[in-house]
């Protein structure tokens, strides 16, 4: 276990590219989660004093990430009507092999873009993140059993978007 | 939500190792599928966000203020070296053209900015005469960078003139286009401009004022120019 940060600053500095990467993962957009990461760091450096010194600061970092993308993605709703399809050219780096295989791609990022903000951000938390299921319920509340929960109807949802085989 | 699903979730992450009945079941034809299209999903989700395009972080200027004898004197300093300095000015409105021209994160740091300011504090109270930081020109055009690095090297205590540095790039009749670049010289007194002046022993321009130019001119001891 890492010492915990001095400051705020050092909070930022040691935590800045993970949780930039999870808001890209959660808003599917770079840019918009460039400016969710910048307003969830100062929102970490204006409660910073109120941290316990033996809180998960990790875990406590990403609740505040978290809600600063939800209230993002709620901006933008009311800002533009909600893309219904899912534009896999837009997000990460996926390269299609063959039309079937592009069919999935979107499928799954269709899918990914309808799930719940907890459900979301488990998700990218347990597979993405490093985080365990103790950890992931510390970031989003809830208990354990709740956090494992958030992860498995995720994914039984992706596996409903790909269909009969 | 079956607790079949969950099970085969659970095998799938590796948060669980398959029950006797569930390794049965896996041995059929539909167990197999299932625990192909899981694992399919999950191959697809890994494809799709693992390798996110994370953009380059935004870069950071870091600015003091200090106090000296011609007022507030505001710098300001990226990792590559001093990219500012101006006075006259506010410190907010400093941060804030810092925001608009470099496009950067601004933070207000003592710490990051100390070994610049312990320098002009010595330049202002006559120990030292030559400054000794690396600067960031590289958001200027190369005439631009040219005239500033003449100017840099003439000594604390000397004046030319415009024309002098406008030889000295090799462009004898360039001395307007000099004097131009000297007045928007980002890091006065460090590069030091004041030291160029006008032909006939005249002070010629100054961006910050000619009062201000004149008090260089006479800390440095170049008191024949200053007049």
């Amino acid at each position: 276990m890492p010492s915990p940060p001095a400051s705020s600053a050092e909070l930022a500095e040691r935590y800045r590219a993970e949780i930039l990467a999870y808001l890209v993962r959660l808003l599917g957009d770079a840019h918009e989660a460039e400016d969710a990461c910048q307003e969830a760091l100062l929102r970490a450096h204006r409660a910073f004093d109120r941290l316990g010194a033996d809180a998960n600061c990790r875990a406590w970092l990403y609740r505040i990430a978290t809600n600063t993308a939800v209230d993002a993605a709620r901006r933008r709703a009311r800002r533009a009507a909600r893309t219904v399809d899912a534009d896999v050219d837009g997000i990460p780096a996926a390269a299609a092999v063959s039309p079937e295989d592009r069919e999935h791609l979107r499928a799954v990022a269709r899918a990914v873009e309808a799930l719940p903000p907890r459900q979301r951000g488990a998700l990218m938390l347990r597979q993405f993140q490093g985080l365990g299921y103790a950890e992931i319920a510390a970031s989003l509340g809830g208990n354990e059993a709740a956090a494992r929960a958030n992860v498995y109807q995720a994914i039984r949802k992706l596996r409903t978007a790909l269909g009969d085989r | 939500m079956s607790k079949r699903d969950d099970e085969l979730i659970a095998v799938v992450l590796g948060d669980a190792r398959p029950s006797a009945e569930l390794a049965r079941w896996l041995a059929t034809d539909e167990g197999r599928g299932e625990l192909g299209a899981y694992r399919q999903a999950l191959g697809v989700l890994d494809r799709v966000y693992r390798d996110v395009r994370v953009p380059e972080p935004r870069r950071t200027v870091y600015y003091c203020a200090l106090r000296t004898p011609i007022g507030r004197v505001l710098v300001a300093a990226t990792e590559a070296g001093l990219v500012r300095v101006s006075f006259r000015r506010t410190e907010a409105w400093f941060a804030k053209e810092l925001r608009r021209r470099l496009g950067a994160e601004v933070v207000r740091s003592p710490a990051r900015t100390a070994d610049i300011v312990h320098q002009l504090r010595a330049y202002f109270a006559g120990e030292r005469r030559t400054f000794d930081v690396r600067v960031d020109l590289s958001r200027l055009t190369p005439f631009h960078q040219r005239v500033l690095l003449a100017a840099a090297s003439v000594p604390a205590g000397q004046v030319v003139s415009y024309g002098e540095i406008a030889r000295r790039i090799g462009q004898p009749r360039g001395s307007r286009a000099v004097g131009q670049a000297l007045g928007r010289n980002p890091i006065p007194i460090v590069i030091p401009c004041h030291r160029v002046v006008a032909s006939g022993g005249k002070l010629g321009g100054y961006t910050g004022g000619l009062a201000i130019k004149k008090k260089l001119l006479r800390i440095e001891g170049a008191v024949a120019a200053a007049g």
